[in-house]
């Protein structure tokens, strides 16, 4: 019979002062068979929830005499608000004892948070009083370390204690003070005096061990948490550290052998424990209804509302398979009571179409016939052949998930949209828990532990290198830190790393998730402290995603998208230059040109597809139907590539290979994808229909590989899937490969509602790119930074399409890239590029130039005085070359600009209007003669400015050199016999080393005809390592692979010409000094 | 005609190392510092370490230079031997080889310059990164003695390259043409210029001797660099299409003027010789400073006492004057051979009685080597402080409220001086640390002071006793318990309620003890054979050792062996121990027991 409970225990949640997680306090207190332990982390609720799940899976485990949870608080007071400090005042624990006392409690911490800065809570005495009703009570002894007297500071905090005892007595809130043993020496004397106290006070003692660590061997991590909170190194903390670890979990006999003297101390525990009744279950949430008109249920609205939508999706009426579908999902919705989440979701967006803010949703309700007639999405089920009958389920009670995305320069308005309609005592942002991860972690225990910046940084990439190897056992560590040049028998090295890896996955800050909504119909503050965000404006609550999830709370995300930016843009200048209104799924649908264009992976710019790996993957794959797209979306994910599932399925496709499926309910779940799984469902689905798991079992199963990749948890649901798999008769070989399909989803899941979705956005994209270049390469370069190209392959991509590109200039151009009427453009249009392009150009002065450009800027003094332009800004503008339409080159303008006056004397300037421009003309062009600028110098001043040429290629004008060393042309690539030995050269626009390809590195160059794929492996890359690292301009001489459309260069020798690229400035100039390194930049996309 | 040398030292911090480790210098070494600076962005979070100076082997091998960040520089190659960046201790360096340059002309100016090599540092923050260090020797008239001008150049690159040194030196009429060429007329536009005849032909490999009047010449072909102008200046006129010296020349002053103020004009007409450029010295003369030369050299003690006791009456009067006392003072006694004799010593507090500050001295003279004997003698006062006019006595605590600058007194010495008790002393205490100091060696005489640590042993430690600014020894500092210099000591109040004996024993001495498992005080114990019954007791204080102290602690997580319960005991006549358990007890292991100290 257990006969303590912990009452007070501060986990990890308690920033830099608990050395253990939640789940490990729950588990070794439930081992320790006590009675109850209660979490209270200072001023915060924030880790209740993962305590919580602990304790519920712990009770699924033990049945019977199961350890309850406590959800509690340690309140630290600060003396007054003006003192403003949450440590100056005392300090209480505070356990509810019922759902209205915890409301309470969430709300003084929210009223505490709300008023003071990001990650402080300011609570006085006063306060806690105004919310005591229910709760439980127990003071804390003054800190054990204090440097004043002790009797002095224990007569005054007896005489606080006194009085508000007195003050809880009235309103009949129990009140006890606690006792700890804690082997500081003097603990007998230190407890018959607060034994004096306690009868005095009339709050009778109560033990609690103030626990920090679930165990006595984190005393070091504890030691360094004080320390990283200090700011000090651990030879410094001195007196800042605890003398002992006694302040860890102990068992009941213990707690009762060391207050033997005090023995209903300690049953005291259980008796607080017994009255606290509340448990996280009770938060029922409820999901707030907005008032309707006309006095409808909001099931009876969302009918209503999706059969008016419906009318209007299907103007010549519903398909029967529609209308059935329809009917369905309503009966789901009405059963589950989820109509009031729809209608929040219809009500955003409805906003959102009102401002004209282009947004979609997703998730697996998203893809509803429901959402399509709400507007919530675009995507036509009848299109999609209802593949969805499952989009919420009803077994489990799963909440319905909707992320809808928005525009991502816009977002903020529906932020705030959200914010007005439901207050901020009924909606807020979810959090984001911050963990420390490796390379944190060693930075912040190296400085504790007082290693140089040095040291610390050679750690932490020996353990970047540790953490890729595929098993990382403990004693692995050695080689990549001898590696490193470090000795890893080092005591203080091999500290760092053992506590570094205990301090990884520890929380350190909870920041805002970025977009996920809680809205509550009653105030979301008695649910979970509010507080504020770093964003002004913004408010979020202390639970994540996880917990949130866990306890059954909708959530609304409201994310931002780049792509829908450019779409709307798009959209936007379609009806400008052309006078075509178009809406998202108004696009006309399966269009072939589209799809012939996708084929053959020409698809720069287009949403999602256009990475290296999908433009590989588009000409096998072959789309022709949106569905295809749907697919091209999800196989190139980590979990169909690590599982091995995209050749099988790229066979079957191309009918190489039979589609055979291993049994018949295996045929059921993936006969779309021709037997392969592709997507998260499917995956989870053959765990549920051919392994045997629970629906439930499954999704945890998802769960503990994104969580626990490492932990023992993984390599139960491994045997326990495979087992059941070849227990039903499957290939064990087939049950592997889809167990480790489950491993790559766990990271990066891509449920079939979501790829959905993006595939419309890559349809719409690739059709404005299709049949419009001139406009979507203007809508994609106003909307960067955005997806996986910079400007300069943008405005490429858009020549190469017969787009007339016109350069940026003073007289023309406007802030965005904009279009002009030309004949010898595709389609009539040109794309003038706008002030935007050039770095560093302030808007506002863009906005001047075209405000006051009225007929055209005559001259530079024209320009000065009217656009009211700063020096620097001309000369930004003279280095970008914009003033070739006043005949100035862009040495003569920083010429003149360099003698132009800051600040012009209106009256006189308008005086001596024509004579001044006269005297500068005598200036320049009779006074002093500027070389000329060569062309080498002219693309190096571009893509200074620019971070792109229109003249010439940095690789052409070095091609002299180039092909007398038989380097050829990336577009010479298609013409050349596999196999052969190839030399490309090129900038590199990317490297990456993908977690799924084992240390290979792709690379892209570009030159002046194209881009060539170079593929590097790992020995060739470890011979070549500072050449592929540091090298802008490459030089790869390789075997040339083909696959139909696909080329690939093997590497095998390396060459960094980078230096070339600053030498073009120098380029066919005979004599004189080489210039001062002008640095040619290349935007390379590195190592994602 | 004005004849200047340029010496540059273009890997000087990493050539600076390889000569106290010389098998450094075909081994890739860099020296790194936090590069927090390096975009003029002041000291902002978030700094990465980046390299500072590179040696020849980290170049060539993987084109590694300065301001590279470290983490990428350890990538390109893996073993690169780092060493942190030491500005103080290159500029020392630099200035002692600028005081070894004496040899040649006693004429010597430092150039150190930040990574622009602008020349004038005004303004932009000081970074390690890139640094330049050069010298300036005006030689003007000075050549015959060495043999002509290229015979010095090459004297003084030889002997460069002995020590270690790469350099890089050029003789011209003005410094800012010898500057630029120095730096930037290496290489390919060398030949060029040897067509003109301006170059000696014996002249060494990296030195090169420009005939009075060919400045304009030499210059035409250099970078703008060359001028040290500011980077905006360089680039704003790179940017217009000028890339040589020689651009320069043709462009009317009016209109460069206009564009780029009198600054790129003033520097073009320095290095053609049109203007002048002073350079100043770079000994920093005290501001009190006595000197005695005498016709006949002096040998003996008692003539060298006499004479600092002389000069030190002297310098008194000037310290008097300025209203400051000395920190530190620098005896500087010149042999007739060329050899210099410098005694130093420093005080505790502002001090200009001449009785005191003999006593400082009079202990090292004997030390000093004579040789042929002395010809010239300085004094300066080194580093002084204020000190008031009226004081007669000395006393630090005076001194103190005179100074409103906070290095008179660290909290240690006051502590020191609470413990001594009496005000009045303080000052006679400042003075015997002087002379014992002075006497016995600074490290040698030393004090107790608190120290923030829960491990009995380690919370008192004994730093040396006269700390004051000019006293920190630039040797290692003690190993344990802890880097003393790097720990800021807080005026050290003991944590409530921690009762220790005022001496513990030099090391805790076995007992047998009987007490009740597991943690109560014993009941009796026997202690050198005597046995004392327990009849009070208090305890345990549980305390852990230090985990991350060295060899012998416990490992991690062996929690139970590392902790001492220490108790307090009072014996039936009323002694009071201090006694520990050594651990807890566990299943088959009996810990011992050990007395650490009494109480009264």
């Amino acid at each position: 019979m257990s006969v303590y409970a912990e009452l007070q225990a501060a986990s990890n949640y308690s920033f830099l002062r608990g050395a253990s997680h939640p789940q490990e306090l729950i588990e070794r207190a439930a081992a320790l068979g006590h009675h109850a332990i209660a979490i209270t982390d200072r001023n915060s609720l924030a880790g209740v929830v993962r305590a919580h799940i602990a304790a519920r899976e712990n009770v699924a485990a033990h049945e019977k005499g199961a350890m309850r949870l406590i959800p509690g608080a340690r309140l630290d007071l600060t003396a007054s608000l003006a003192v403003q400090d949450e440590y100056s005042g005392p300090s209480f624990l505070c356990l509810p004892t019922d759902r209205a006392a915890y409301g309470r409690l969430s709300s003084l911490l929210t009223i505490g948070k709300r008023r003071a800065p990001k990650g402080q809570c300011w609570i006085t005495l006063e306060d806690v009083l105004r919310h005591a009703r229910g709760q439980i009570l127990i003071a804390l002894p003054p800190a054990p370390s204090a440097l004043q007297d002790e009797f002095k500071c224990e007569a005054a905090f007896a005489a606080m204690l006194e009085g508000f005892a007195a003050a809880a007595g009235k309103m009949s809130v129990p009140c006890y003070l606690a006792a700890h043993h804690l082997c500081r020496g003097d603990d007998a004397r230190r407890l018959v005096r607060f034994e004096a106290i306690a009868q005095r006070c009339g709050t009778p003692l109560v033990a609690t061990n103030d626990v920090h660590a679930h165990d006595p061997s984190r005393r070091a991590l504890q030691d360094v948490l004080t320390c990283i909170r200090e700011h000090c190194t651990i030879d410094s903390a001195g007196w800042r550290l605890q003398a002992n670890a006694e302040r860890h979990l102990k068992s009941g006999a213990e707690m009762a052998r060391l207050f033997a003297r005090h023995g209903d101390a300690v049953a005291r525990s259980i008796e607080i424990a017994d009255a606290c009744r509340f448990s996280l279950d009770e938060l029922r949430y409820e999901y707030p209804a907005d008032p309707i008109s006309g006095g409808r249920t909001p099931q009876e609205e969302l009918a209503r509302l999706s059969w008016l939508g419906a009318a209007a999706r299907w103007p010549g009426g519903v398909p029967d398979k529609v209308r059935a579908q329809i009917n369905h999902e309503l009966e789901l919705i009405g059963t589950l009571g989820y109509a009031p989440y729809f209608l929040t979701v219809h009500d955003i967006v409805c906003f959102a179409r009102r401002r004209s803010i282009l947004c979609q949703g997703r998730g697996s309700a998203a893809n509803s016939a429901v959402c399509y007639c709400l507007t919530i999405t675009a995507v036509d089920p009848n299109r999609m052949d209802l593949l969805f009958e499952r989009f919420v389920s009803a077994a489990r009670d799963e909440p319905p998930d909707i992320d809808v995305d928005f525009e991502h320069e816009r977002r903020e308005e529906v932020i705030q949209y959200i914010y007005k309609k439901y207050g901020r005592e009924h909606a807020g942002i979810a959090a984001t828990v911050i963990s420390y991860r490796s390379r944190s972690a060693v930075r912040e225990v190296g400085k504790a532990l007082g290693l140089s910046g040095d040291v610390v940084g050679a750690l932490s990439s020996a353990l970047r290198r540790w953490g890729r190897s595929d098993n990382s056992g403990e004693d692995d560590i050695d080689d990549p830190v001898r590696e490193a040049g470090l000795d890893p028998t080092d005591r203080r090295l091999a500290l760092a790393l053992h506590l570094t890896r205990e301090l990884i996955g520890f929380p350190r800050h909870l920041s805002q998730h970025v977009g996920g909504f809680v809205i509550t119909r009653g105030p979301l503050s008695e649910m979970v402290p509010v507080m504020n965000a770093a964003m002004v404006e913004r408010t979020n609550i202390e639970w994540d995603k996880d917990d949130l999830d866990a306890l059954g709370i909708l959530k609304i995300d409201v994310l931002a998208l780049g792509m829908l930016s450019c779409i709307r843009k798009s959209l936007g200048l379609l009806a400008e230059e052309h006078g075509w209104n178009l809406e998202l799924a108004d696009v006309p649908a399966e269009d072939p040109v589209v799809y012939d264009m996708l084929c053959k992976a020409d698809t720069v710019g287009v949403f999602q597809i256009e990475s290296r790996a999908q433009m590989s993957m588009l000409p096998r794959l072959k789309p022709r139907t949106f569905y295809d797209l749907v697919i091209e979306v999800a196989i190139v994910r980590p979990g169909p590539i690590q599982g091995d599932m995209v050749h099988p399925y790229l066979r079957r496709r191309n009918g190489e290979e039979q589609a055979v499926f291993p049994s018949a309910e295996l045929e059921q779940v993936l006969g779309k994808t021709l037997g392969v799984p592709l997507f998260q469902e499917q995956a989870m689905k053959i765990a549920i229909v051919a392994a045997g798991f629970t629906p439930e079992e499954a999704d945890k199963l998802r769960r503990a590989m994104a969580t626990f990749r490492r932990s023992g948890l993984v390599h139960t649901f491994h045997d326990k899937m495979i087992n059941g798999m070849v227990a039903r008769g499957y290939d064990e070989e087939f049950a592997e490969r889809c167990f480790r399909q489950i491993e790559g989803f766990g990271d990066y899941g891509f449920p079939e509602s979501h790829a959905a979705s993006f595939a419309l956005l890559v349809y719409v994209s690739a059709w404005l790119k299709c049949h419009y270049p001139a406009i979507f390469a203007a809508a994609i370069l106003n909307s960067q930074p955005m997806g996986f190209y910079a400007p300069a392959q943008l405005v490429r991509d858009a020549r190469a399409h017969g787009v007339l590109v016109l350069d940026v200039d003073v007289n023309s151009s406007a802030w965005d890239c904009s279009l002009e009427v030309s004949e010898k453009s595709h389609k009539g249009r040109a794309l003038r590029l706008g002030f935007r392009e050039i770095k560093g150009f302030p808007e506002v002065a863009a906005a001047r130039i075209v405000a006051a450009r009225g007929g055209g800027y005559r001259t530079l003094a024209d320009l000065h005085r009217h656009a009211d332009l700063s020096k620097a800004v001309l000369e930004r503008l003279a280095r970008a070359d914009a003033f070739r339409s006043m005949g100035l080159s862009r040495r003569k303008a920083a010429w003149e600009i360099r003698a132009l006056n800051d600040v012009p004397l209106p009256l006189f300037a308008t005086l001596v209007d024509g004579r001044e421009e006269g005297e500068h003309e005598a200036k320049y062009e009779s006074g002093v003669d500027l070389p000329k600028m060569r062309l080498g110098e002219q693309v190096v001043e571009d893509y200074a400015t620019l971070r792109l040429s229109l003249r010439c290629h940095p690789v052409q004008l070095l091609r002299p050199e180039l092909t007398p060393r038989g380097i050829v042309r990336a577009e010479q690539l298609v013409n050349l016999k596999p196999e052969r030995r190839v030399s490309v050269a090129g900038l590199v626009l990317m490297r990456q080393r993908p977690g799924t390809a084992k240390g290979v590195i792709f690379a892209t160059l570009e030159d002046e005809s194209g881009s060539a794929n170079v593929i590097i492996w790992s020995d060739v890359f470890e011979r070549f390592r500072n050449v592929v690292i540091a090298a802008r301009l490459l030089v790869c001489t390789g075997r040339l692979q083909r696959e139909g459309l696909v080329i690939h260069i093997i590497a095998q020798q390396l060459e960094d010409l980078s230096h070339r690229l600053d030498g073009l400035v120098d380029l066919g100039r005979a004599d004189g000094p080489p210039a001062s390194p002008a640095e040619l930049p290349v935007i390379s996309r590195d190592f994602h | 005609m004005r004849r200047v040398i340029s010496l540059w030292l273009p890997r000087f911090a990493t050539d600076r190392l390889s000569r106290r480790q010389s098998d450094w210098r075909a081994e890739p070494l860099v020296t790194v510092c936090d590069g927090g600076d390096l975009d003029g962005g002041g000291r902002g979070g978030g700094a990465v370490m980046r390299v500072a100076a590179a040696n020849r082997a980290a170049e060539t091998a993987a084109g590694i230079a300065p301001g590279l960040p470290l983490a990428d520089a350890r990538a390109r190659l893996l073993g690169l031997c780092t060493m942190p960046a030491e500005g103080q201790a290159d500029r020392e360096a630099l200035a002692a080889l600028a005081d070894w340059c004496g040899r040649w002309t006693p004429w010597v100016a430092l150039d150190a310059t930040g990574p622009n090599a602008t020349g004038d540092a005004t303004g932009e923050p000081e970074t390690l990164i890139g640094a330049s260090h050069g010298l300036w020797l005006d030689v003007t008239g000075c050549a015959h003695l060495f043999g002509g001008e290229t015979a010095l150049v090459n004297d003084l690159l030889h002997r460069l390259a002995h020590f270690g040194f790469a350099a890089r030196a050029t003789l011209a009429d003005t410094p800012g043409a010898a500057w630029a060429i120095s730096r930037y007329g290496g290489g390919k536009h060398r030949a060029g210029a040897k067509q003109g005849n301006e170059v000696e032909p014996s002249v060494r490999k990296n030195g090169r001797v420009i005939a009075p009047g060919k400045n304009r010449a030499a210059l035409a072909k250099l970078p703008l660099k060359g001028l040290r102008l500011g980077a905006s200046e360089t680039k704003g006129l790179e940017r217009l299409g000028f890339r040589a010296i020689g651009d320069l020349y043709g462009i009317p002053r009016g209109a460069l003027a206009r564009r780029f103020g009198d600054g790129v004009m003033q520097r073009l007409d320095q290095a053609l010789g049109r203007a002048d450029e002073p350079l100043s010295p770079r000994r920093p003369v005290a501001a009190q400073r006595v000197r005695q030369d005498f016709a006949e050299p002096i040998a003996s003690r008692e003539a060298i006492a006499a004479t600092v006791q002389r000069l030190l009456n002297e310098l008194e009067g000037l310290l008097e004057l300025a209203g400051k006392g000395a920190r530190q003072l620098e005896l500087s006694l010149y042999r007739g051979d060329g050899k210099v004799e410098r005694l130093m010593v420093g005080t505790s507090a502002p001090v200009r009685a001449p009785a005191h500050l003999m006593r400082l001295f009079a202990d090292s003279l004997d030390e000093v080597d004579a040789g042929f004997g002395f010809d010239s003698v300085t004094l300066a006062a080194s580093q002084t402080q204020a000190l008031a006019l009226t004081q007669l006595a000395l006393s630090a605590a005076a001194a103190t409220e005179t100074t409103p600058t906070p290095t008179t007194t660290t909290p240690e010495s006051q502590n020191l001086f609470e413990q001594v008790g009496a005000e009045e002393d303080d000052g006679e205490v400042a003075r015997l640390i002087d002379r014992l100091s002075g006497r016995l060696g600074l490290r040698n005489v030393r004090r107790l002071a608190l120290f923030p640590s829960h491990e009995p042993e380690l919370a008192v430690i004994s730093p040396v006793a006269q700390s004051s600014t000019t006293a920190q020894a630039p040797t290692a500092a003690p190993p344990n318990p802890a880097p003393i210099n790097t720990v800021r000591l807080q005026p050290s109040h003991w944590p409530a309620g921690r009762q220790r004996p005022l001496r513990l024993l030099p090391r805790p001495e076995a007992v047998e003890a009987i007490a009740m498992v597991p943690d109560d005080p014993p009941v009796m114990f026997r202690w050198r054979r005597i046995l004392h019954r327990v009849v009070k007791a208090d305890g345990p204080e549980r305390i852990a050792a230090e985990w991350w102290h060295a060899e012998g602690a416990a490992p991690l997580g062996g929690a139970a062996d590392s902790i001492r319960d220490y108790y307090r005991v009072e014996d039936e006549r009323g002694r009071r121990f201090w006694l520990y358990r050594d651990a807890l007890y566990r299943s088959g292991m009996t810990p011992g027991w050990w007395l650490h100290g009494l109480f009264g």
